[in-house]
């Protein structure tokens, strides 16, 4: 069974991001992910406001990340917004955007080592455990929070390099995988499956997600003009070896990020192929994304986040997919979490 | 004559298409960062209660549009064939 998630970057006012929060629950998406950049609006006021105006979709960061916000505040916060939103939050976390960090000097060393000690961190903390931990990166001495946090918060980590691919599935409770391309995600299966094995558990227990850039609109070009800022984002900060794989070169791809890093769109922009569209994006009319998450599908992800920037025009591009996307994916209980 | 009294005169045959237009004016216009907060509060409260095509969302949807983009949603109105609206509006 397939289900659908939504990210929302608060680069839009918090009544626009909010209003589009309650139609995609109206709609039937299951699950909702904010993403945490220090230069949108905050992550967890956006998510509170949300909360306050849904009922029953999942929501949580998506993802945050544990260089610029350190894991116990993270803690706090996801159980914090527990309390407005009982039993709906989860947390996704990741080693952070490049682009994003290098604008405040901060480097994302020891990864792996940072992940795993942050995941043991939240999951502590946010189920009421006294912390006490002398990590390689983290320490703490002894913090708990002053309330009870009701149920537990399942933790996504956001990943894309092998080992990192391995670490989310053997400690996570899902793993979202930064792939639109099915054979990227075809690839990841097999460092997740790695990951599974170390934990001994069941691959059937992970929730896999293909956190995909998005694009529909009824005309290809509507919806690939939308696209391209992200896909632009996302080569910036994509690793040389998944770069190699779609024929990009890393120093097409150190452009673009200066270019980023200056603020000049409109270069950063004009690097972007098609070719960088298919392999970064869905991208297309209704009936092209639906074949391209088929194939998402048989590669065995269960959750399908579509992400950024949505379509052309949010709201019909929404409407579009609840109405010409998820009958595909439906079972006769209807989707996943509807 | 009020902001209430006005949105009485639309047929309830419309209200639907009047909402959709107006919903699409107050989310791309370019001056939307002029949706006072309280306002927007109150069109989020409608809209998770399904009721902005119902009288009462209306009159919020209307009062934010004309605060946004006063033009467009006039021109909305005309094309909605709501004219007696718009001339209701301009003596308002």
């Amino acid at each position: 069974m397939t289900a659908f998630a939504i990210e929302f970057v608060p680069r839009d006012l918090y009544w626009k991001t909010t209003f589009y929060a309650i139609q995609a629950e109206k709609t039937g998406f299951n699950t909702l992910w904010i993403t945490d950049h220090f230069n949108n609006r905050n992550v967890y006021v956006s998510l509170a406001i949300i909360s306050a105006y849904t009922d029953k979709i999942r929501l949580g960061p998506g993802v945050t990340n544990p260089y610029l916000i350190h894991p116990i505040v993270t803690g706090q916060a996801v159980s914090t917004l527990n309390e407005i939103a009982p039993g709906r939050v989860v947390c996704g976390i990741g080693a952070g955007d490049r682009t994003t960090l290098h604008m405040v000097d901060v480097q994302p060393s020891k990864p792996l080592s940072t992940i795993r000690e942050s995941v043991e961190i939240i999951r502590g903390i946010s189920s009421g455990r006294k912390m006490k931990m002398e990590g390689k990166i983290f320490t703490v001495l002894g913090g708990k929070l002053n309330f009870k946090v009701e149920t537990k918060i399942p933790i996504f980590i956001g990943a894309q390099g092998p080992k990192m691919l391995a670490l989310a599935a053997e400690i996570g409770d899902g793993v979202l995988i930064n792939a639109s391309h099915p054979k990227d995600v075809e690839r990841a299966m097999m460092f997740i499956e790695k990951g599974v094995i170390k934990a001994e558990k069941k691959l059937e227990d992970l929730d896999i997600a293909a956190y995909t850039s998005f694009s529909v609109a009824n005309k290809l070009e509507d919806a690939a003009k939308a696209v391209k800022p992200v896909v632009a984002y996302i080569v910036a900060g994509c690793p040389e070896s998944i770069l190699g794989k779609h024929g990009i070169s890393m120093e097409t791809a150190t452009k673009i990020r200066q270019a980023i890093v200056q603020s000049n769109w409109k270069d950063a922009f004009s690097y972007i192929t098609e070719e960088m569209v298919e392999a970064f994006s869905i991208c297309g009319t209704p009936e092209m994304v639906v074949e391209k998450i088929s194939r998402l599908v048989k590669v065995g992800t269960t959750q399908i986040v579509v992400g950024s920037p949505i379509g052309p025009n949010i709201r019909k591009s929404i409407n579009t997919i609840a109405a010409e996307v998820f009958p595909h994916f439906m079972s006769k209980e209807g989707i996943e979490g509807d | 004559m009020t902001l209430e009294k006005i949105v009485r005169r639309i047929p309830s045959s419309s209200w639907e298409v009047t909402s959709e237009r107006l919903i699409d004016i107050v989310l791309n216009s370019k001056h939307a960062n002029k949706m006072p907060s309280g306002l927007a509060k109150t069109i989020l409260y409608y809209w998770q209660r399904d009721q902005l095509a119902s009288e009462i969302g209306l009159q919020r949807l209307l009062e934010a549009s004309l605060h946004i983009d006063p033009e467009k949603t006039v021109e909305a109105l005309k094309e909605l064939g709501l004219q007696e609206l718009v001339t209701l509006l301009e003596s308002h």
